[in-house]
């Protein structure tokens, strides 16, 4: 086995291949900072370049785009509040509200340093029990995956919990929008009301734009005049007073995660674990990352409104869920999420065949090398990210000292652009559009909007999920056939329960 | 006088070198090509796209850009692939479901909207169970199913989907009823492989590719493959006629264009793609069949004429398969579609009203005083928000027409002076973010944004 990682530490540290890997990491990093384009593109894009390129430099040029373009997607997150990835929804609503208190290099640079922690426990996870971790994941099947869907969505619900019923509200929204179009159960489309391009239902990331990025410009908006002093987005009278409120003697980055480092861990292993599971599990992987975060938290009323903490937790299980994304794709072949997808064909090209025995040295040398130095490269990826993140954070805080009416504009234009390039559609342009000003109305109401992005991708799924194993046993008690969707259940059923009975109690004392 | 006549001439000469000259001097192709590809990406038709784009690039010299274009069980894509201009610039990668969408409602779109190109790769269904089966072949499986009716279980697709006719059109060609065998409705072969291994199915319906890796790796097996002959990467797979049941059906993936292009573009094409599929371009040092081959797909192609008389038969035959009565009642809805909606808007309306009811009663809502602080310390300022929205909307509205640069440039300006910017920063910003922005995504990333008659 040590033969095989010297062996891939000498394939990866050619010159060639790390110089493949400094450009890639550099191309990787602006196209996720580039607000609306997402990783998923960034390796898409790739592609073609691949042929070109030997194995060991295409799996490396692959791995390092995707280690960096997801960090560089909570960059727009942080700054104008479009969030790259679902998962990173989960935080968004934090992550913008340090910017809005000035603090948003601190809140990139904890969000880079956690992120490249969690990634690099992602590849340790990967490299140490691939093949035992894909036993379990290959025994999840739709009952299982029907509560762990359930149990995502009670933990995005539940951690807006100043008004959970507010967040049940954003969540039922999400969920009903998914209904949207032609799904995989029905041979009808639903609730197109005659609208052509809706049968394909509502992609997440021009919703995800519109809710996040363009309701804030609005927002924005609404309150300017044209006789306004110019101002930037941290310098308007609220953010100025909430800059005042919180304190300067915050710890540097460095010893807040070091301090944090059980909770860090904490995440990771939930990011870990979850995003091995093919299907939206890097998402819910975050979202319960964050639930537990709070739980555990010193100032759960700090989540939601610009925690560090928060912020700390869901974007190392982010990343932690990378590297183990990465587990049913090698051992079975089947992608977890459209990256690995991606990435698989990109593999097989180079004549790695994924299956149970591609971590076995003896059987096929030259596919373990390759293997190991997917981890190699995913660590390395991990340690080039902070350099290069760093400078990205710097000229990326550059945005927020732009006077608003220049700046509003150009978030349009990008918010733009971004929803249309993913799948070339105007009509994508629309639906950004109309989810910037549902945003807009459901912040005036103070609903958290992270939970209807969850909502949109989960919906559809549980209620496939739900359909599956209707259709395959009528009897109720198949959704508790085995121990691991029985306390799957039991947790999701708890989590909603519990609160309620806590809270009735609580009224009826206080009246 | 004679200066200035001179130089009017020599300026409507340009003009009239700009409009005719570089006109006649056009060849096809010389800008970028999109492939629509109407199936997600990772996905088999998106990885066949992606090499057919490489090949096709190198060969026409021009970027040709893949683009994803998913949803309504492929409806999406075809559309958007064969209602584009038809000026040889557009086109997609067809999949079988061409010929089975209109024959289940779900759009008008047939393969007589197309021209069709060239077909480049067809897969067998097969019939796919766990190692640790009961059933060796497929006369043991069939005897269980007629001994004990829709008690197993089976999947591939979405119920409707091409798998599920292969699974029904066996059973009813076996001489069983269509449902005999329960289809659990999945979002594709992947998902329902996962099923299958974690005990939650009986048999799997696929293509072999698909399966390849589970196969190679001993946790499933295949009891046979529709095709008339074995595959090569699989020879060790019977055929479904070896055994008794002369039946074969599978997936098709084809270039078409939209119907009505021009001769002369077709020709062009043509000959460029059948360079590509008979392996005289290489790309990385591959051809496009090695590569093919490489990623597991059975790479077999029909020139235009052969193609076109495949889509004809193959649609008559989908037709007689998805009108049969006994299908109809296969592929009607299990549930009811509009239930799950339903459930959820009760309870967003039950929701909503508890909350509007907490409210009235007066229960103190000091974090709705919060929202003063957000906002509404000044009275809003509604045509701020007016301007806005409709500067997207005319974006989303005339995008297609006028073409990025200028529209988007307009939109800038507009913004940037309602707000008070200055106008002399503002004309430099847009003039220097707009093409910026559009150099980047046209020409470095290759993603294609809207393009007008101008041409940018």
């Amino acid at each position: 086995m040590s033969t095989v990682i010297w062996d891939a530490i000498t394939a990866v540290s050619e010159p060639r291949v790390l110089m493949i890997i400094l450009i890639a990491a550099i191309y990787g990093t602006f196209i996720g900072a580039i607000p609306g384009l997402t990783a998923t593109m960034a390796v898409a894009l790739m592609v073609p370049m691949t042929f070109f390129l030997s194995d060991v430099e295409a799996v490396s040029a692959i791995v390092t785009t995707v280690t960096c373009s997801i960090f560089a997607g909570d960059i727009p997150a942080t700054l104008v509040r479009i969030p790259g990835t679902p998962s990173s929804a989960a935080y968004t609503a934090d992550a913008y509200a340090l910017t809005q208190q000035g603090q948003h290099e601190r809140a990139l640079r904890t969000a880079l340093v956690c992120s490249t922690l969690g990634g690099l426990f992602g590849v340790f996870v990967l490299a140490v029990a691939a093949p035992q971790l894909a036993r379990v994941a290959s025994q999840f099947t739709s009952y299982e995956y029907f509560w762990l869907y359930v149990l995502g969505l009670t933990c995005a619900a539940i951690v807006s919990d100043e008004a959970r019923l507010k967040g049940a509200l954003a969540l039922l929204i999400g969920i009903l929008l998914s209904c949207v179009g032609l799904g995989t159960d029905y041979s009808v489309p639903r609730l197109t009301f005659g609208i052509d391009e809706l049968i394909t239902g509502i992609n997440f990331i021009p919703a995800m734009i519109g809710l996040f990025g363009l309701s804030e410009v609005l927002r924005n908006v609404l309150l300017m005049r044209r006789d306004d002093p110019p101002e930037s987005l941290t310098e308007t009278k609220a953010a100025m007073e909430v800059a005042e409120s919180s304190g300067d003697d915050e710890p540097g980055v460095v010893s807040f995660t070091i301090r944090r480092i059980g909770s860090l861990l904490r995440s990771s292993t939930i990011g870990a674990t979850i995003g091995m599971l093919p299907g939206a599990g890097a998402d819910i992987a975050a979202w319960i990352a964050y639930a537990v975060s709070k739980r555990f938290a010193r100032r759960p009323e700090q989540y939601g409104k610009g925690s560090i903490e928060g912020l700390a937790d869901a974007t190392g299980a982010n990343n932690a869920a990378l590297g183990s994304a990465w587990i049913p794709a090698l051992v079975f072949g089947i992608p977890g999420d459209s990256i690995t997808a991606i990435a698989i064909g990109v593999l097989l090209m180079k004549n790695i065949t994924p299956g149970p025995t591609i971590f076995d040295a003896s059987q096929q040398p030259r596919q373990a090398i390759l293997v190991c130095s997917i981890f190699v490269t995913f660590s390395l990826a991990n340690l080039l990210l902070v350099p290069i993140g760093l400078v990205a954070i710097r000229l990326g805080s550059m945005l927020v000292r732009i006077q608003r009416r220049i700046l509003l504009p150009v978030i349009v234009l990008f918010s733009i652009v971004g929803s249309f390039a993913m799948f070339g559609s105007l009509f994508d342009v629309w639906v950004m559009l109309g989810m910037g000003m549902l945003g807009l109305i459901l912040e005036k109401y103070r609903v958290p909007l992270g939970p209807v992005v969850l909502g949109i991708i989960l919906g559809s799924r549980v209620e496939h999920m739900f359909i599956q194993c209707i259709t395959k046993s009528s009897s109720f008690a198949a959704f508790f056939s085995s121990w691991l969707s029985v306390s799957l259940g039991v947790a999701s059923i708890a989590l909603w329960l519990g609160p309620a009975v806590l809270s009735l109690r609580r009224k009826d004392k206080s009246v | 006088m004679r200066s200035c006549g001179l130089s009017c001439l020599l300026a409507l000469l340009l003009l009239a070198s700009v409009f005719f000259g570089c006109g006649q001097e056009e060849r096809y192709p010389n800008r970028p090509l999109t492939l629509v590809c109407p199936w997600a990406a990772g996905g088999g038709t998106d990885r066949v796209s992606r090499q057919l784009a490489a090949y096709l690039e190198a060969e026409l010299g021009v970027p040709v850009n893949v683009i994803n274009a998913t949803g309504g069980r492929g409806v999406t894509g075809h559309s958007r692939g064969l209602h584009a201009r038809p000026d040889g610039y557009t086109m997609v990668l067809a999949t079988v479901e061409l010929n089975m969408m209109h024959w289940s409602g779900l759009t008008r779109l047939t393969y007589q909207d197309s021209t069709p190109l060239m077909s480049v790769n067809e897969d067998a269904a097969a019939l796919i169970v766990r190692t640790d089966a009961p059933w060796q072949s497929l006369s043991d499986l069939e005897a269980d199913i007629r001994s004990q009716p829709q008690r197993l279980t089976a999947s591939g697709t979405a119920t409707g989907g091409i798998w599920h006719l292969a699974l029904a059109g066996w059973l009813l060609d076996a001489g069983m009823r269509a449902d005999d065998v329960t289809f659990v409705s999945a979002t594709g072969a992947g998902p329902s492989l996962r099923e299958l291994i974690g005990g939650g199915l009986n048999m799997v319906c696929c293509s072999l590719p698909e399966a390849g890796t589970l196969l190679k790796g001993g946790q499933v097996r295949a009891l046979g493959v529709m095709a008339p002959n074995r595959l090569e990467d699989y020879p060790q797979v019977k055929t479904f006629a070896e055994q008794g049941q002369d039946f074969s059906l599978g997936v098709w993936r084809g270039l078409m264009l939209p119907k009505g292009t021009p001769q002369q573009i077709t020709d062009a094409m043509v000959v460029a793609i059948e360079r590509v599929v008979q392996g005289e371009t290489k790309v990385g040092g591959k051809t496009f069949p090695e590569s093919m081959q490489i990623e597991g797909f059975n790479s077999s192609w029909r020139p235009p004429d052969e193609f076109r008389q495949f889509l004809v038969e193959s649609d008559a035959k989908f037709g007689e398969l998805l009108t049969d009565e006994a299908m109809r009642t296969v592929n009607v809805d299990r549930y009811n579609p509009m239930a799950f909606p339903g459930v959820v808007l009760l309870l967003l309306v039950a929701c909503l009203l508890t909350i509007i009811m907490l409210h009235r009663l007066g229960r103190p809502n000091a974090k709705l005083d919060d929202s003063i602080r957000h906002g509404d310390v000044r009275e809003a300022n509604v045509t701020n928000l007016v301007v806005f929205v409709s500067a997207i909307a005319a974006f989303a509205l005339f995008g297609e027409v006028v073409g990025f640069v200028p529209l988007a440039g307009a939109m800038l300006l507009v913004m940037f002076g309602w707000l008070g910017s200055r106008w002399r920063v503002s004309l430099l910003i847009t003039l220097f973010l707009v093409p910026g922005v559009y150099q980047i995504f046209v020409h470095v990333l290759r993603v294609p944004l809207p393009r007008g008659l101008l041409g940018w």
